[in-house]
């Protein structure tokens, strides 16, 4: 026979009243866990995925909009920028690499993405198997001079006039290097086709391009990032697909000549940059700003408000939590407290028995504080299994997912405020307790 | 007398009334048992008798006066001292078997050695078996009868081998037959230890089983 056993069995004996109150602060850990778990998995996975993206390079409007679509794959492209200012930046001396993005469609609302060899090398990403898609330059420019004679056909049919005769041009294969989630969920393999959707969700009546289907050449290692979830495509492929115009249809009050003999014809989504030396960051960034073209954004200084602006909401929610938690505390204190009447003799009978004030004090502080810890440990174990139930839900709104087995230091924390709520609970009936007149209630009472 | 387990020189106990007079319950001017004695303690209902016996167990002080246990004198010893005294020193019978719910008849007696620093070793399960409760160790008091939750108290009582038991009206809540068959045994079982037991009774049933008994207001 020892302390435990007696605490045991007093809360076996009031199981409603200790499931109940149990179940409360349960409720509270759980919704904590969850909030906390959920919160630091998601930064953790969009920090992650800004690594390597210094900073991207769009046209003008929502700097955040521009980094969800570039570096996450969520949202839509704020617009097209020229390729010239690709090439310029490609040609200024403090910029290391710049990779090009275009984005449209998709494969099973998986993004697919245009872009160029360099992709893999400047971002670091490796293939579990097979190899990269084809891609030159040449090609590329190739594709733009095509796509640029699709848009004069369209005009001159606008017109009514004959449209110039299509030239030779040299197609590179249409292949594709996929992410690893793309791979698992579609069962995509090397050498296996697809064909793309238009636009960049899934969407019902969404055109596919069934006449350009494209090959997978190599499946990325998985880097638990957004990279995981897209189709990377060589760039040149992308403007081969009919609808996909290098330029915007010309403004009404631009010169025919310029309309029709554009020496800029190409276009892509963003860029992204790797510079030389972050010294190069602010002067180059103000750089772009100033100009009429663009836009550039810092994808870690978006993620970063992008979830200043979430703490408000989960901070929200977190109070709601730990009023919940109070709640439960006092649920506690006045479940124990109303049990006193019916307890008195009980204690005095382990007075008579010997047992010391402070033994009957520790008694009850230890049954709040079993009630709480039992609970805090369900709240965990239910905490997880929210996160379990919320990563479709996150899957489909970012396209990340939590580990629901990974532990938080902060859920330590919660179960030790828990315990620690337990015992400030259970000092007021522990008083009431200690104070108990031993000889007043030895007889039972009618 | 020299050896005496219980002492009690000018003992008194008293309550102040609502206008303002000092009521006495108990008053007593020397009272002594020696090793092994049993007696039978008789008083009035309401004359202090349950009061007497908290006085002797410490668990009401008196107002005046001295109660020795074994030479120890326990109106001097702090709170928390006296009640670990009183764990390994006194055993307590009630006329309502003070027995916990939700505890077998085995956890209840391990409770009577739990706060006398003792470990709880075997000697549970042998009282029990020793007052005929063999097959009822892990039975709660509900699944009891009342003679059995008496028998279970008495173990209680002597799991600690306590030099004095204090039994008030241990029959009083059974019948004849019953009554009698605790008597019995609670009276054999302190013969068997050398416990000395005090009794308060109002039972004559009861006294006719003791050579000596005491009034309460001859002990003034």
């Amino acid at each position: 026979m020892n302390l435990v056993k007696i605490v045991t069995k007093n809360m076996r004996q009031r199981a409603l009243a200790t499931t109940l109150t149990g179940v409360s602060v349960a409720l509270a850990v759980a919704l904590t866990v969850a909030i906390v778990h959920i919160k630091r998995g998601m930064q953790q996975r969009f920090e992650q995925s800004t690594l390597g993206y210094e900073m991207v390079v769009g046209a003008k409007g929502s700097p955040l909009q521009l980094v969800l679509n570039t570096v996450f794959n969520l949202d839509i492209s704020p617009g097209n920028i020229p390729w010239s200012l690709v090439e310029k930046l490609q040609a200024d001396k403090r910029v290391k690499a710049a990779v090009p993005f275009s984005v449209g469609d998709n494969y099973h609302g998986f993004r697919i993405v245009g872009t160029t060899d360099i992709f893999g090398e400047t971002f670091g990403y490796k293939l579990a198997e097979g190899r990269w898609f084809t891609c030159s330059i040449d090609a590329l420019r190739d594709a733009f001079k095509e796509a640029l004679e699709h848009s004069q056909e369209r005009i001159a049919k606008e017109k009514g006039v004959e449209p110039p005769k299509p030239a030779a041009h040299h197609h590179n294969p249409a292949e594709a290097v996929i992410g690893a989630t793309v791979a698992r969920e579609t069962g995509l393999r090397v050498g296996q086709t697809f064909i793309a959707a238009h636009g960049v969700e899934v969407s019902p009546n969404a055109e596919e391009h069934t006449d350009n289907p494209w090959t997978v050449t190599g499946i990325l290692a998985p880097t638990g990032t957004a990279v995981d979830r897209g189709l990377y495509i060589n760039l040149d492929s992308f403007y081969h697909i009919e609808g996909h115009e290098v330029r915007d249809v010309p403004q009404k009050d631009a010169k025919p000549e310029e309309k029709d003999n554009d020496p800029d014809p190409g276009q892509v989504s963003a860029v992204a940059l790797k510079l030389r030396s972050p010294i190069h960051a602010l002067p180059l960034y103000r750089e772009i700003n100033d100009g009429a073209d663009a836009m550039a954004a810092f994808p870690a200084v978006e993620v970063r408000k992008l979830f200043a602006i979430v703490g408000n909401i989960d901070r929200i929610l977190l109070a709601q939590a730990i009023l919940i938690g109070l709640v439960a505390g006092v649920a506690i204190a006045v479940s124990i407290y109303n049990s006193m009447s019916e307890r008195r003799r009980e204690i005095a009978i382990l007075r008579a028995l010997g047992a010391r004030r402070r033994t009957i004090f520790a008694i009850v502080v230890w049954e709040a504080v079993a009630i709480c810890a039992v609970g805090a440990a369900v709240g965990v174990v239910g905490g997880h299994l929210i996160v379990v139930a919320a990563n479709a839900a996150l899957r489909h709104v970012s396209g990340f997912t939590v580990a629901p087995l990974a532990l938080e230091a902060a859920e330590l924390w919660v179960v030790a405020g828990s315990v620690a709520l337990g015992a400030l609970a259970g000092i007021g009936p522990a008083w009431q307790a200690y104070r108990t007149e031993v000889a007043e209630n030895l007889a039972p009472t009618s | 007398m020299d050896n005496a387990v219980l002492s009690m020189r000018n003992v008194r106990k008293g309550y102040r009334e609502a206008d303002g007079n000092r009521l006495d319950v108990i008053q007593v001017g020397r009272f002594e048992l020696g090793a092994g004695d049993q007696i039978a303690l008789v008083g009035a209902s309401g004359s202090g008798k349950s009061t007497l016996l908290n006085l002797i167990a410490g668990i009401l002080l008196p107002d005046a006066g001295t109660v020795c246990i074994n030479g120890t004198d326990i109106t001097q010893l702090p709170e928390a001292r006296r009640d670990r005294f009183r764990a390994g020193n006194i055993g307590y019978v009630f006329q309502s078997f003070n027995l916990l719910q939700g505890f077998t008849a085995l956890e209840n007696v391990e409770l009577g050695q739990m706060f006398s620093g003792g470990g709880t070793g075997g000697r549970g399960a042998q009282l029990l078996e020793a007052v005929g409760l063999k097959n009822r160790l892990h039975h709660q008091p509900r699944a009891l009868s009342v003679g059995e939750q008496q028998r279970v108290a008495i173990a209680r009582a002597l799991v600690n081998a306590p030099a004095l038991v204090l039994a008030d009206e241990p029959t009083g809540s059974l019948d004849e037959t019953n009554g009698a068959a605790v008597l019995e045994l609670l009276r054999q079982v302190c013969t068997e230890g050398r416990h000395t037991l005090l009794m308060v009774t109002h039972d004559p049933a009861v006294m006719r089983h003791f050579d000596r008994v005491v009034r309460l207001e001859e002990l003034r």
